[in-house]
């Protein structure tokens, strides 16, 4: 029979009970589904988290100060100073003894309030060298606008650089360049406009296009190194909140991470510091996706095992009640494996037609997902809806169609002609 | 390499020699039909009857080859069919033999133009070929305009064209008929008949089997069944 005979029959067969076809498929369509839906998801989530990482520098290593549950150092009997943190010395030891380092860039929160009007806002104010435009991986945004020189910190002078989400939320649609930032009770002069095309946090934490940066020099003369008061005779004490340790390539920062965590085991006595590394994190969400795939792939087999079985049953019960059609085409000339071919590719169909209404169902679930998880807020789950994902499903469509058709189709295929024809 | 009878008039269309069919049921052997030796030459218009149980459906099930022989030999169109594999034995059925059954056996989800064209698909004609063949036998067969129709949607008479037609599909040059007429009042029986003497006519060797002694009156050889034994009148 000719591959479009086949199939015109194959599609006359199926119409026959289109309710019952479409049912038979239901399995398929929910489990593919499912399949589909959850890699789009997983994708949407993968890429994010990779996005994240990679927006932090994969060439870099960050340290962070944290906050000790211990070690507040009484100085007298009405005044307590916490210092905790990355220190000025780490800064120097990391200069002086380690090789493959490229830069060193320190980052200190300031810890005070940027007013728009009356206003505080939750903008983040930091202080840094001009070497973090570099290991942040951001770009400036207006050709006039210039970064941080070591000249600002020489003089002292009270300039920043603005981070695109700040500008807009101080100064709407006004030109930012050459207006004032009021931090703390001090007004800043804006020089620059940066973005973080990635939307990089600052240390994992801070968003970037949300800050505020000023030269290290001037934000120390203005606010020495007590950074913040805590409360009543309460004070703490941070060099830096972070401090971002560029390698010179890829392969050396895992030695370079190594070291480095040697070192700050040694030199802090408390766990005043955390150590990020997105290189790890990378190489740990990695196999996350591996881990993640085989959940996936165990859900989609249960899931098409259940479909599969569907369609078994199915195409038994259609063999049953056709047992006389085969004996008529075998009557008139037709082969063994003409019926064989003939109930195979209904399976195939069957569960081709499932695999794309459940594609279609996959792709609108994961949509969905994604629209709720973001309703009332811009933070939320996105799903990647990758074309591999959709050509894998319809292939795991079509083998379970041959997987489970062959039985029921090898079955009509070896009915006796004549017993088939004198089936009632 | 053997000489096709259709290139041979002189030579019969089917020859049976000590064709025998043999089944066991209960642990007793029950002759279907005894051996047999049977010629029929080409254009010849037969009957075979006999009483219910006889072996009637049994000699044309084998004729049909539909069942294989116990033993014995068959030749049809000067080669010998009764040992050949499935892929061998469909090409025959499909290409030599047209088969007319009394409940006409259409496909009821396919229009009667498909159901003429089925025998075609297996022999592989394209779809342009296979339909306007198939309108032509439709046509010839008085049911023109009707090849959308649905075989329920026709009365037992044009059904049994239809089934007629789809035997003719591939030109066979043997008809294997079991019972026509009998699903079929006598009237209707009888215009079938005419159709049956029509291609009979045309060249075509017809077989049916058949309860109807009316009938007798359009055959040139007349075989009767009594216990698997069949006798040539």
């Amino acid at each position: 029979m000719r591959s479009l005979e086949l199939a015109l029959t194959v599609y006359a067969s199926l119409t026959r009970h289109l309710v019952r076809s479409l049912l038979a498929t239901l399995g398929i369509v929910l489990g593919i589904a499912a399949v589909v839906a959850m890699l789009a998801i997983g994708e949407g989530g993968r890429q994010e988290a990779l996005r994240q990482i990679e927006s932090q520098g994969v060439d870099n290593i960050i340290l962070r100060s944290v906050k000790p549950t211990e070690g507040i150092v009484q100085q007298s009997s009405r005044s307590f100073t916490q210092r905790y943190g990355i220190t000025q010395g780490d800064v120097d030891h990391v200069q002086g003894v380690f090789q493959n380092v490229r830069l060193i860039v320190p980052v200190m929160d300031v810890r005070r309030d940027i007013y728009q009007g009356q206003q505080t806002t939750d903008i983040k104010a930091v202080a840094t060298i001009p070497a973090f435009l570099e290991v942040t991986r951001c770009r400036l945004v207006d050709r006039r606008s210039r970064f941080l020189t070591p000249t600002d910190g020489q003089v002292l002078d009270p300039v920043c650089v603005v981070g695109v989400k700040a500008a807009r939320r101080l100064f709407g649609h006004l030109d930012p360049l050459g207006r004032n930032v009021v931090i703390g009770n001090v007004s800043f002069r804006v020089v620059g406009l940066f973005e973080s095309p990635g939307g990089g946090r600052l240390g994992g934490q801070y968003e970037l296009n949300n800050t505020v940066v000023m030269p290290l020099e001037t934000a120390r003369s203005l606010w020495g190194g007590i950074t913040m008061r805590m409360g009543r005779g309460v004070a703490e004490q941070v060099d830096y909140d972070f401090l971002y340790v560029s390698a010179r390539d890829v392969d050396a920062i895992p030695g370079t991470a190594g070291r480095l965590r040697t070192y700050l085991r040694a030199a802090h006595t408390q766990a005043d510091y955390e150590v990020l590394v997105p290189y790890e994190l990378m190489q740990s969400a990695r196999k996350t996706r591996r881990i993640f795939t085989i959940v996936m792939t165990s859900i989609a087999a249960i899931s098409l095992l259940v479909g599969g079985i569907g369609i078994m049953n199915i195409m038994l019960a259609n063999i049953f009640e056709r047992t006389r059609e085969i004996g008529v085409r075998r009557a008139l000339g037709a082969r063994k494996r003409d019926i064989l071919w003939q109930f195979l590719a209904e399976s195939v169909l069957l569960t081709s037609i499932g695999g794309a209404l459940g594609a279609g169902l996959g792709i609108g679930t994961s949509a969905a997902a994604e629209w709720f998880s973001k309703m009332g807020g811009d933070s939320g789950i996105t799903a990647v809806v990758t074309p591999e994902s959709l050509v894998v499903a319809l292939a795991v469509s079509v083998a379970t169609g041959i997987t489970f058709g062959t039985h029921p189709a090898w079955k009509a295929a070896q009915l006796d002609p004549l017993t088939a024809l004198r089936h009632e | 390499m053997e000489t096709p009878a259709t290139q041979d008039p002189a030579r019969p269309l089917i020859e049976l020699n000590a064709l025998e069919k043999t089944y066991q049921a209960g642990g007793v052997l029950i002759h279907a039909l005894r051996p047999t030796d049977l010629v029929i030459r080409r254009g010849t218009f037969v009957t075979v009857m006999g009483p219910s149980g006889s072996g009637k459906s049994t000699l044309l099930n084998l004729f049909g080859l539909l069942m294989r022989p116990t033993s014995g030999s068959y030749r049809l169109d000067g080669r010998e069919v009764s040992r050949l594999d499935d892929d061998a034995t469909s090409a025959v059925r499909c290409r030599l033999i047209g088969m007319v059954f009394q409940s006409f056996n259409l496909l009821s989800h396919l229009t009667i133009l498909e159901n003429v064209c089925v025998p075609m698909q297996y022999a592989g004609l394209s779809r342009g070929a296979m339909r306007q063949r198939g309108r032509d036998l439709l046509d010839q067969f008085g049911l023109a305009g009707r090849y959308g129709s649905r075989p329920t949607q026709l009365s037992g008479g044009q059904c049994q064209r239809v089934a007629i037609a789809r035997s003719l599909a591939n030109d066979p040059p043997v008809i294997l008929a079991d019972e026509p007429t009998g699903n079929l009042d006598e009237r209707t029986g009888q215009e079938v008949m005419q159709i049956f003497q029509g291609l009979h006519a045309a060249g075509k060797t017809i077989i049916m089997v058949t309860h109807n002694p009316v009938y007798r009156k359009f055959a040139t050889q007349m075989v009767t069944i009594h216990d698997g034994r069949a006798t040539e009148e």
